[in-house]
């Protein structure tokens, strides 16, 4: 017998397609419903703007006492994203919070779209461009989004 | 902890779970009922000690078993009805975002408060969090605050605000039975109480004898339902106490109602309904592009045009593809065709195979001969040493068409392929161009004004045409000799035949005279020993004579055999060659025919 979906869940599912967060969509697999879909549209005015980015979103069983699990789907050109598409942030790791929710960790998502931190790497090739030639980076990153993350039709 | 408190506290006299046990219990297992019943000691002290010790005893052992009986029930009721986990139920009021844990997102279950930050949180929370993220500290739970992240810690008795239990308590929420068919809204803090005590939906043991079988609290009244039932509906074979479950949301054959019409349905019929006859669900119009809900469509039918021609655009549509995957049949049968032609026209002209390929690069002009008809000579020469690959195909082709002529005169009609063709194309495909060379050389030798720069054919086509024309002219001619030879053949047959038999019959004819010679020859002879015979005196010789006579008659009559054998050699001589005269006259015959078919 499995557990029944924890109230959490099922609210912040409910709240995600209700208020959704604008630029954010968050999509449960009709089989699973600890398994979401994920776009995040690029912020404005970063080298990611115009591109639609596809995530994958796992909760856990012991969700919200462990962070849920991300992964970009969509080939990204970032300092902080490895070419698996692996996130480095922090609160998705120690400095996860069970007062987090999915919604706040999206845009700790979109934010790290629009604020690259090269200091801090998971990519070391692209983060050594970004240190050395930051506007061929942002270049890359632009062709990157343009050749990987245009929104279907 | 509140769940603990309701979970002990509710195992009353008023509890109907327990009513069968205590009421037998409580009889004996009140302590003072059990002192006074034994009646005091008549006699001696010392008696009066062992009754009563022994008494004792069994009072002991009686309340032991009691004791386990009433743990095994408590047991199995806690196992029919767990406790229920109050972040798992549906509030019916609404509640301030206040009231709410950041852990768990319900309303605050046994609130405690961090002293460092004043953030609030379930303790259950708090702990689990604290517990997956720090190791045990003798001081108590310990770690960050989850929302501010200030370090804190768990004292033994953190103080909540006694406002702040009653808020949460006072929430009113539904039955967690409410699946089962319960309809009760109570307030949060009685949620357990309801469900241990006046749920109806709750399940307790059995009040039939000697079934331990779980039951509906509702249903306990009646006598046991633990047997054998089959829904009246789909005739499922189930026990009578769960057909109300059934009932509600297993049975294929109750009725619902469907959620956008409010019409009752069956339930198994519910997703046809949906798909097929529902009429809240909107339609597409077949003609245009509204929708409308199926109810109103046959009004939207009358009112719209398109809906009127849409069995038209139907038929019109259904003809369309037909059309559309005939043609596709078509052009692949045209491709086969247009492959096969290619192929043909390769093994019967190899020297075009550099146009067609030319062709296939996509050029503009389809054909080659035309194309070829283009460019003036005077031009091609001109361009020959450039090796400009129009000057290249020029010459090329002109070199062709020499080798055509010089082999002989008729080698369109009927020597299709002559060998300096053959020859000249070894290297298929485009060429470089410096290869054009030896053909730019023998193009000068030649003399291209004699040569009309157009071919004698419009296109590849024409010119396969003609060849196949020629083609049959030379069968026609070939049987037509073949057909004379073949009535020569059987003349001459014939006449050898007619020679034959005529010796045949002439030695037939001597062979008849001799035997008429021989049979005179031995009648005369047999007439003169008659004659002789009747003399006695002449008996001695007559003897010998017809002993003579008798080796005479043995080597006529051997020699008469030898020409009747003759003959019989003879005969069949004959018919061997009359046999071979008819065989000839099946062959004349079969020429004729077949000269007749030729000339057909
Ligand atoms: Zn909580
Ligand atoms: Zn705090
Ligand atoms: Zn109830
Ligand atoms: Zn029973
Ligand atoms: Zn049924
Ligand atoms: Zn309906
Ligand atoms: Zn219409």
């Amino acid at each position: 017998m499995t557990a029944p979906l924890p109230k959490r869940i099922i609210k912040e599912t409910e709240r995600l397609q209700t208020e959704p967060v604008p630029g954010i969509s968050a999509q449960p697999h009709d089989d699973n419903a600890r398994y979401f879909d994920v776009t995040v549209q690029g912020p404005d005015g970063s080298c990611y703007e115009g591109g639609v980015f596809n995530l994958e979103l796992f909760l856990p069983d012991d969700y919200p006492m462990t962070p849920p699990r991300i992964r970009f789907l969509t080939r990204i050109y970032h300092p902080n994203i490895d070419r698996l598409g692996r996130i480095c942030l922090d609160v998705l790791k120690n400095n996860w919070s069970p007062a987090l929710q999915i919604r706040t960790i999206l845009l700790s998502i979109q934010a790290l779209l629009g604020a690259p931190n090269p200091e801090d790497p998971l990519n070391e090739a692209v983060a050594k461009q970004w240190k050395d030639n930051q506007a061929e980076a942002i270049k890359n990153a632009r062709e990157w989004t343009k050749l990987y993350a245009q929104p279907k039709e | 902890m509140s769940r603990s408190h309701f979970s002990r506290s509710p195992r009353g006299n008023q509890d109907p779970t327990f009513t069968r046990t205590h009421s037998h219990s409580h009889s004996s297992s009140n302590p003072i009922n059990t002192l006074g019943l034994p009646s005091p000691p008549p006699n001696g002290r010392r008696s009066s000690m062992g009754v009563e010790v022994r008494g004792m005893r069994r009072l002991e052992q009686r309340r032991n078993m009691e004791e386990s009986h009433y743990l095994a029930c408590n047991a199995r009721a806690q196992n029919y009805n767990p406790p229920v986990d109050l972040r798992l139920l549906d509030y019916v009021s609404s509640y301030d975002n206040n009231l709410m844990c950041a852990i768990c997102r319900c309303p605050f279950v046994d609130p405690v408060i961090l002293n460092e930050c004043d953030h609030c949180f379930c303790r259950a929370c708090i702990r689990q969090c604290w517990n997956t993220n720090t190791t045990y500290t003798p001081l108590g739970p310990r770690g960050d605050c989850p929302t501010c992240r200030t370090p804190a810690k768990l004292g033994p008795r953190s103080a909540t605000s006694k406002i702040l239990v009653n808020l949460v308590d006072e929430l009113i929420v539904q039955c967690p039975r409410k699946d089962d068919g319960c309809k009760a809204e109570v307030r949060r803090c009685e949620v357990q109480d309801h469900v241990n005590i006046y749920c109806g939906y709750t399940l307790i043991e059995c009040t039939g004898k000697d079934c331990t079988d779980p039951v509906r609290r509702k249903d306990a009244a009646q006598s046991c339902l633990h047997y054998g039932a089959s829904c009246l509906l789909c005739h499922k074979e189930l026990q009578q106490w769960k057909l109300e479950a059934h009932w509600r949301s297993e049975c294929p054959d109750r009725r619902v109602h469907c959620e956008m019409c409010k019409s009752p349905v069956f339930h198994r019929e519910l997703e046809m309904h949906n798909k097929e006859t529902c009429p809240a669900i909107s339609t597409p119009c077949p003609g245009c592009s509204s929708r409308n809900k199926r109810g109103h469509a046959e009004a939207h039918a009358k009112s719209c045009t398109f809906a009127k021609l849409a069995p038209v655009l139907l038929r019109q549509q259904e003809r369309l593809d037909e059309q559309e995957a005939a043609q596709k049949e078509m052009s692949r049968k045209l491709e086969v065709l247009e492959g096969g032609f290619t192929n043909m026209q390769g093994i019967l002209f190899p020297s075009q195979e550099v146009e067609n390929a030319d062709r296939r690069s996509g050029d503009s002009n389809h054909i080659p001969y035309l194309r070829r008809s283009l460019v003036s000579p005077e031009n091609a020469d001109a361009d020959a040493p450039t090796n400009d690959f129009a000057g290249f195909d020029w010459n090329f082709s002109a070199a062709d068409v020499r080798h055509d002529g010089a082999s002989s005169a008729e080698t369109f009609q009927n020597g299709m392929a002559s060998p300096p063709t053959r020859a000249a194309p070894a290297v298929p495909g485009p060429r470089p161009d410096d290869l054009p060379e030896p053909f730019s050389s023998d193009f000068d030798l030649a003399s291209p004004p004699t040569f009309p720069p157009s071919g004698p054919y419009a296109s590849p086509l024409h010119h396969l045409l003609s060849m196949h024309e020629s083609l049959r002219d030379e069968m026609t001619r070939i049987t037509s000799a073949l057909s004379e030879l073949d009535g020569r053949h059987s003349m001459q047959i014939l006449n050898e035949n007619l020679r034959t038999r005529e010796e045949i019959s002439y030695l037939a004819a001597q062979t008849a005279g001799l035997q008429r010679q021989m049979h005179w020859f031995t009648s005369a002879q047999l007439q003169r020993q008659q004659g002789r015979s009747p003399t006695p005196g002449a008996s001695g010789s007559a003897l010998g004579g017809a002993m003579m006579d008798a080796g005479a008659g043995a080597g006529v009559e051997a020699a008469v055999g030898a020409v009747s054998t003759a003959a019989t050699a003879l005969r069949g001589a004959a018919r061997m060659v009359n046999v071979g005269g008819s065989a000839s006259g099946v062959g004349m015959r079969r020429g004729t025919s077949e000269e007749g078919r030729t000339k057909l």
